[in-house]
């Protein structure tokens, strides 16, 4: 049985094939896991999905294929399991000709061989791109928009922003050393933070924030939640909640930046940074957040982290994202300069909330009180805004944090 | 959900209102007793009686001036013209009176009218009762213009340009009233503007309407299935309003675009939809915009010489096939 590069997502054509756990000649089970294969955006262990013996590996590990590719052969494949060729969907057809049945229509050819569409002009512009470098695979080899696309997929070490840092060269475990080779998440997030770094000017900006009116609704109706949704009910979607408020106000916070404009979106697709057991940093979607409740917002975001955890993710669920919250809270972090999930506007990290003393006024009086406090810290693209309105941005999700009755948004 | 025709959706739409509201009125030839020509009126007269189901002389500016002067005095009357072809003996009343007076009158006048009519190809009645004149239509500022691909659509869009306050044309393609198609039971209401993304796709976007829409369709699949093309499919459904934000996004994501229109090529409403994706997003295309349109010439009786002249789902898809590269 041929074991064939499978479908992850409906958006993704290729992907890299990062680990064989079996090697020629293994006995495999069909729920052995046989390999590992990852894109730009998820990681994905996929099984044998056969019994028999790994006779031959055609891809080796390391290696960009495209969806449909033969990867391995798997010989005495019992007849009950389901073979991996019919399990995936096939590779995109190649054009089979007229058919039989179509009617003799005859087109005036138009020789196009030369000639790049205009969407060909603005991805080369953008990225300081030649024609010449890229391969149209087009009639008479004219350059498609997906060959541009392909080859930015492909060549991002020949892009021109910063190359990924390359391990040490000759560096070997031993000597008192030990060498961590990058996984391929590894790789895929130095690539992005250098470009991110490269390509957008970062301001940080921070406000600290008295938490004391969450922690009434949390207080109301956390042992509750806890009992029936099974994990707490954190600041996190509360911040999250009033983060989508605020951008009602400030919709620029909430856009793309692309070449010389912003794109600003009426929907807040809101990622929610994942760390993975220290394993790696993933940012899935909260899609359509400002039209979620707070609850809503919590049970999304738990159910997000925990299909990141699970490896369960697909790649359509990475996509969109128009404004990210990094939460670092957990640690006890006192403020955190995230660094901005391109091609957005704006990141927030949420850091620890503790009991501080904190001067409030009562009556006209200055008074110490104990209140719940954390910073919340946003590192803006300076192309797209300045500081004055990130800044009255950051004063309205405080305003709405410290305002906001919040018992009855959640009751 | 029930399955109905595209006439019994008619029926269903005109019922539904006329129950709601006993100002909708309806008027035409041959509407009542005999239930239209297109037997798509059928069981109306029946039910809502002669004063407010009435057959007219043949003349389709008298029935046009009734209706006008029927929605100036309060009420809100359907009008039937048989053939579209005959909205041609009409444009003074619909495009000088009906579509301005609003604007006239300084907002004092609603027309809330609607003015049903059979348009289209494919069912042999030669170059006087077979043209698709959406385009014409279209033409004419303050007017809104309708046309639905499916029963669904024909109730809830026509019982939205019943509820309009203003004056609406709507198209129904005479070659689909036999065709069949789920629709929603009790009342529904869809919203005149609005096109529908009627099949995903990332290579290419076909834009059509009415008879053209299935045709897209057949056309789509097959595409996908003997070319690998991936094509998506936008029902257009009304071209005034016209939805550009659905035609845009559609375009901007797969790049390429084709439009498969009914009407004849020069001036047709693909031409406008050009233009507005020429100006709005250029810098997205991969491709020259297509347009598959009937051809700028009178159309045939003659049963071969139709089929060839209005876009069929063999031309699109070997116009697509060869234009996507």
């Amino acid at each position: 049985m041929d074991v064939i590069m499978p479908q992850m997502g409906e958006t993704v054509a290729e992907g890299t094939l990062t680990v064989w756990h079996k090697k020629v000649g293994d006995t495999v089970n069909s729920s052995d896991i046989l390999f590992e294969i990852g894109t730009d955006k998820v990681e994905m262990e996929v099984p044998a999905l056969a019994d028999g013996v790994l006779t031959e590996i055609l891809v080796e590990a390391g290696e960009t294929v495209v969806v449909g590719t033969k990867l391995a052969v798997i010989e005495g494949a019992g007849e009950a399991a389901a073979p991996v060729a019919e399990k995936t969907e096939a590779p995109k057809a190649a054009p089979a000709g007229p058919a039989a049945s179509t009617p003799a229509v005859e087109l005036p050819k138009r020789d196009r061989s030369m000639k790049l569409s205009p969407v060909v002009r603005k991805l080369l512009a953008e990225n300081n791109l030649s024609h010449t470098d890229i391969t149209g695979t087009g009639r008479d080899g004219r350059i498609k928009r997906g060959d541009v696309l392909e080859y930015l997929k492909g060549g991002a070490a020949t892009a021109p922003t910063a190359p990924i840092p390359a391990e040490a060269p000759g560096a070997i475990s031993g000597e008192g050393i030990t060498v961590v080779p990058f996984s391929y998440r590894r790789k895929m997030t130095a690539e992005h933070m250098v470009r991110s770094k490269a390509t957008s000017p970062h301001v940080l900006q921070a406000v600290e924030v008295d938490f004391s009116g969450v922690n009434k609704a949390r207080q109301a109706i956390g042992a509750d939640w806890k009992r029936r949704e099974g994990y707490s009910l954190t600041y996190l979607p509360f911040i999250a909640k009033a983060v989508c408020s605020a951008i009602k106000e400030f919709p620029h916070i909430n856009g793309h930046i692309e070449k010389d404009h912003l794109v600003v979106f009426d929907r807040v697709n809101l990622a929610m940074a994942v760390d993975l057991n220290f394993e790696g940093l993933v940012a899935p979607v909260i899609r359509d957040a400002d039209l979620k409740a707070v609850t809503e917002i919590a049970r999304a975001t738990n159910e997000l982290a925990r299909r990141a955890r699970a490896n369960e993710l697909t790649p359509e669920e990475f996509a969109n994202a128009t404004y990210t919250i990094s939460n670092n809270g957990s640690f006890g972090t006192l403020i955190t300069a995230p660094i901005i999930n391109q091609p957005q506007v704006a990141i927030l990290s949420t850091d620890g909330i503790t009991k501080r003393p904190l001067v409030i006024e009562q009556d006209g009086e200055d008074l110490i009180a104990i209140r719940p406090v954390g910073i919340l810290a946003q590192s803006f693209d300076h192309r797209a805004i300045d500081g004055s309105y990130s800044g009255a941005f950051m004063r309205r999700v405080k305003e709405i944090l410290e305002g906001k009755n919040w018992v009855e948004a959640v009751s | 959900m029930a399955e109905l025709t595209y006439r019994e959706a008619v029926i269903e739409g005109i019922a539904q209102e006329m129950r709601r509201d006993e100002k909708v009125v309806f008027l035409g030839e041959d509407i009542g007793k005999a239930g239209g020509v297109f037997k798509a009126t059928v069981g109306l007269w029946d039910e809502f009686g002669d004063l407010r189901v009435r057959d007219t002389p043949i003349s389709e500016q008298a029935i046009l001036g009734a209706a006008m002067g029927a929605a100036m005095t309060g009420l809100r009357p359907i009008a039937e013209i048989m053939f579209s072809d005959f909205l041609a003996v009409c444009w003074d009343i619909v495009t000088n009176q009906i579509a301005k007076s609003r604007y006239m009158t300084g907002g004092q006048v609603d027309l809330p009218l609607v003015i049903r009519t059979a348009n289209g190809g494919g069912a042999r009645f030669g170059a006087q009762h077979s043209q698709s004149v959406e385009n014409w239509a279209m033409m004419i500022p303050g007017i809104k213009v309708v046309a639905p691909s499916t029963p669904a659509d024909v109730k809830g869009l026509l019982a939205a340009a019943i509820r309009d306050p203003d004056p609406v044309i709507f198209f129904e393609q005479k070659s689909l009233y036999a065709t069949k198609g789920e629709v929603p039971d009790g009342e529904h209401v869809d919203e005149i503007g609005k096109a529908k993304v009627v099949r995903e796709g990332d290579d290419v976007t076909i834009l059509a309407l009415a008879l053209m829409v299935p045709r897209a369709l057949e056309a789509a699949e097959r595409l996908q299935a003997e070319a690998g093309i991936s094509a998506s499919v936008v029902d257009i459904r009304s071209l005034v309003p016209l939805d550009t934000q659905t035609i845009l996004s559609q375009v901007k994501k797969t790049a390429r675009v084709v439009t498969v229109e009914e009407n004849p090529r020069l001036c047709g409403w693909g031409a406008e939809i050009a233009s507005i994706i020429a100006e709005e997003c250029f810098y997205d295309l991969d491709m020259p915009i297509v347009r598959i349109t009937t051809p700028h010439i009178p159309l045939s009786s003659a049963d071969e010489l139709e089929d060839a002249m209005i876009p069929s789902a063999d031309r699109i898809f070997e116009t697509v096939r060869q234009e996507v590269d």
